[in-house]
């Protein structure tokens, strides 16, 4: 999955002579809470919510009036993405540097932005339900050809895989948790077990047969 | 006495010997009543007309079922959820489904025409169907054609689906349908097929706020069941009001199923199915359709559906089953049936989390009135 596949279009950006006072109000109006500034078409800055909020706080000792152009209180030169990206090298780079958005350009050109809940929807997506299907745990030893293994069981039985997700467990041992497209899991798991796969979903039932 | 439907070409529904969705179950619940002493009087409906079908299913679809029905090539059939491992297709499946259909809504009308309260169909209970795809058995969705036919005729219809399934299939046909409540209890998506039914599914437009979805933990036993039905389904009916009560009546949520991980007995299901006519006296002025559903454990399900059938006719639940029928099946099926209508007590060992499971079901109950609760005040 990429960033242009999680962007959302079209981007809300403003100039970087916009008031403060009118900043505010955009988030308010279109219910964000980040915004490219442009200077000539070209991105030069990123403001939030909490930006305005801190730069007019009674609690400061030198706040900004509601006047003020934004160009004084954003944070100038963001980090940004490509459309390109990977969206989990997205979601590294905002964790790393404690952001809460990237705006992404392509060609110099600002064509969108993604937020922390953009990377949420994601995540959501990756792991997420969308065709009728069953759930299926399986360890494996930690090298080559073992997802190998247990993708062509699966297609030598017809059964079509609707997402696949593999995580490392340990040193020499990775998850893999599979969507299926039968409601009967139980038997395929049976049938791994019979070729000395290490299912982990579904279990034997404790007590039967 | 309530009407039974049935028809024998019911059994043409058959994916071939080796499918978990076998026609086996009925032949052996109906012989079981035979040899108890109650032979089954059944009402013969007829086919669902293909009207009937596209009242709830896409043209393009039903067209695919149709036309590998008669032995066409079909590309696409994967598309549409046919020609798969669960629903392989077989010669004659747009009438052997069009049958099932059929059944269900021939109790529909006789309930809707005040000729009956309490009907049993026999069959169907297909609430995988989606609307342009078949899916987990199920090709054309009888209950999702039923429910539009008695909310066309006026009634406010309540559908509760106690398959150990989610019914995905009747929530997508009828997810903005302002005049059907949908409750289904199932085993959480998160593990079982078909991966939906969590809580946030409450409905879309008019509909909004009366479907309800409740997620149970596996390995879910009675006692957690029950009270987590009785906690949602009074308050769900009294709220809503309906005309009539559909029950979908699998009997996979058994602990000896062997697609899915509940663990109720026979004893939790009469349980349950003596809270349901009760419900339908207290809310529907007894008007109750049952039809089947899941079921694949051949050593439990006729017993299950047996104990329904004598609830609905306010016949004793016996004790014991007929020698001849248990030594039978036994043989047959290769497997030990037991001598009790009932299963052996206790029927499985004690369980671990026990108690953690029950507390969550329990919070996820809450969790699912507070949900809804905004949209009914
Ligand atoms: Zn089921």
């Amino acid at each position: 999955m990429f960033v242009r596949d999680i962007i959302k279009g079209p981007v809300i950006a403003i100039a970087s002579e916009t008031t403060l006072e009118d900043a505010y109000r955009t988030m308010q109006e279109k219910r964000i809470r980040h915004l490219p500034i442009l200077e000539s078409g070209r991105l030069v800055g990123v403001v939030t919510d909490r930006d305005l909020r801190l730069a007019t706080s009674a609690l400061s000792p030198t706040p900004f009036p509601p006047g003020a152009r934004v160009a004084e209180v954003m944070s100038r030169s963001p980090r940004t993405a490509d459309p390109w990206d990977p969206v989990e090298e997205s979601a590294r780079t905002m964790r790393e540097l404690k952001i809460g958005c990237l705006p992404v350009l392509e060609d110099d050109r600002l064509i969108g932005i993604i937020t922390g809940i953009d990377l949420l929807d994601a995540l959501i997506q990756m792991t997420g339900v969308d065709k009728p299907t069953s759930r299926l745990e399986v360890r494996l030893s930690d090298r080559p050809g073992e997802l190998a293994r247990l993708t062509s069981f699966m297609s030598h039985r017809d059964l079509n895989i609707h997402s696949i997700l593999t995580y490392p467990e340990g040193k020499s041992v990775v998850r893999a948790v599979l969507r299926v497209n039968s409601i009967d899991n139980h038997s395929l798991a049976q049938a791994l077990r019979r070729d000395e796969f290490e299912v982990l979903w579904p279990p034997e039932k404790p007590c039967l047969r | 006495m309530p009407s039974v439907i049935y028809h024998p070409a019911y059994q043409t529904y058959a994916f071939g010997a080796e499918h978990p969705f076998s026609p086996l179950r009925i032949e052996m619940l109906l012989e079981l009543l035979g040899v108890l002493g109650h032979p089954v009087q059944t009402v013969a409906p007829e086919p669902a007309t293909r009207n009937d079908i596209l009242t709830v299913h896409d043209e393009e679809y039903v067209r695919r079922v149709e036309a590998l029905s008669v032995g066409e090539e079909v590309p696409d059939s994967e598309n549409f959820g046919l020609g798969t491992p669960d629903n392989p297709v077989f010669p004659g499946m747009d009438l052997a489904a069009r049958w099932l259909v059929g059944g269900t809504l021939h109790a529909a009308r006789l309930v809707c025409e005040n000729k009956e309260k309490r009907v049993l169909q026999l069959g169907g209970g297909l609430h995988h169907a989606r609307r342009k795809s078949a899916s987990g058995f199920c090709i054309y969705n009888d209950l999702a054609v039923a429910i539009r036919y008695l909310a066309q005729q006026g009634l406010w219809v309540a559908y509760l689906d106690i398959d150990v399934h989610h019914s995905d299939g009747v929530q997508e046909i009828l997810y903005n349908d302002e005049h059907v409540l949908t409750i289904s209890l199932h085993e959480s998506g998160q593990y079982l097929f078909p991966g939906t039914g969590e809580i946030h599914e409450l409905g879309t437009g008019g509909g909004r706020g009366l479907k309800l979805n409740l997620p149970l933990e596996p390995f879910t036993e009675g006692e957690s069941y029950l009270e987590v039905f009785e906690k949602i389904l009074p308050v769900a009916l009294q709220r809503f009001g309906p005309g009539v009560l559909l029950v979908q009546a699998g009997a996979d949520a058994h602990y000896s199923d062997p697609l899915a991980d509940l663990m109720l007995t026979t004893r939790d299901y009469e349980q349950i199915f003596r809270r349901i006519l009760e419900y339908a006296d207290l809310y529907t002025n007894g008007r109750v359709i049952f039809t089947l559903g899941g079921g694949y454990s051949l050593v439990a399900v006729p017993r299950v559906w047996a104990i329904l059938y004598l609830l609905i006719n306010n016949l004793p639940i016996v004790h014991d089953l007929p020698a001849d029928w248990v030594l039978k099946w036994s043989q047959r099926l290769g497997q030990k049936l037991p001598a009790t209508l009932h299963d052996p007590n206790p029927g499985y060992p004690d369980l671990p989390r026990r108690t953690e499971i029950s507390h969550h079901n329990r919070r996820e109950a809450d969790r699912l009135l507070e949900a809804t609760s905004r949209f009914w005040y």
